[in-house]
């Protein structure tokens, strides 16, 4: 019996952690909340619904140009995308599809200043930042 | 006997010698390379390094902007690389067709670069399967080696 519910703890930890973010991933992430929280009184977590309009949705960017995340990252986050400018592939964003995603705090928030400057004109607030790390983590 | 031998190392000697020298840098191959091909320092003089990766933050357009560290390293590996500082083939040649009073932004406004593909078509460079002219990689297979000789050239479809 004892060794039964072990085992089951064990299951739920491993499913627990592979949709969760590693330890240096996770204190940046409940960074980003102290600083939600700080800007709307009323927040309690991020979205991945929240994430995907804004990974999805068309704005005027950098080029003066429509572009969207998905335009380069495409919407299928375990796909290979594919940078619009250059024509380089781009390996998937999905963790579950490769690994490197979001597991070095340095790299993921120099994508998130260049791509909000890329796509919308201007960084990202504290709550998109966590909204669209939690979409991408969910694909 | 002997002469053999060196004959073999002079001949391999020519074969793999390079046109610019390879990237040796793994900041370099992973901070460029994530969106383009991850052009060699020697292709450019040093003057066009130092506009190129002061200005990162609007690189062609977008934004490639490192931290002050890792730009200052990105920096001197190419400064220290670059066409005026390599002695290898190519990069001597871009040296020496380089006006002194200009800063080339790019590769492929060249006078070099154009000279090279002048008996090409705009479209071919434009098809899919190339994308644009500075995609070098999907006609020299042997691009990051540093070689650019036509041998290598295989041009898709």
């Amino acid at each position: 019996m004892m060794k039964k519910s072990f085992i089951v703890l064990f299951v739920f930890a491993i499913l627990a952690n592979a949709n969760g973010f590693n330890p240096q991933m996770q204190q940046y992430i409940n960074q980003l909340k102290t600083q939600a929280q700080k800007s709307k009184s009323n927040f309690v977590d991020f979205s991945a619904k929240r994430g995907e309009q804004i990974f999805v949705s068309e704005h005027i960017g950098k080029r003066g140009k429509n572009i969207s995340c998905s335009s380069c990252h495409s919407t299928n986050l375990r796909q290979i995308g594919k940078n619009v400018h250059t024509g380089k592939s781009i390996k998937p964003l999905s963790p579950l599809a490769n690994a490197k995603r979001l597991s070095r705090v340095k790299d993921v928030k120099k994508w998130l200043r260049r791509n909000f400057n890329d796509v919308y004109k201007r960084q990202g607030t504290a709550i998109e930042k966590g909204d669209v790390l939690y979409y991408i983590n969910s694909k | 006997m002997k002469y053999i031998y060196l004959v073999v190392i002079f001949i391999s000697g020519i074969l793999l010698a390079s046109d610019v020298k390879p990237i040796n840098n793994q900041l370099a191959l992973k901070e460029c390379g994530s969106c383009h091909f991850a052009y060699q320092p020697g292709l450019l003089p040093k003057r066009s390094w130092k506009k190129i990766i002061s200005n990162l933050g609007n690189h062609f357009g977008t934004d490639a902007s490192l931290d002050k560290k890792d730009e200052q390293m990105l920096l001197s590996y190419f400064i220290k690389n670059s066409s005026d500082n390599s002695n290898q083939y190519l990069s001597r040649v871009i040296t020496r067709y380089t006006r002194a009073d200009k800063t080339p932004m790019r590769i492929t406004t060249g006078v070099v670069f154009r000279r090279a593909h002048d008996e090409l078509r705009r479209s071919t460079f434009l098809r899919k399967s190339v994308g644009n002219p500075g995609n070098c990689i999907a006609c020299h297979r042997t691009a990051k080696r540093g070689l650019y000789n036509e041998d290598y050239v295989r041009i898709p479809r």
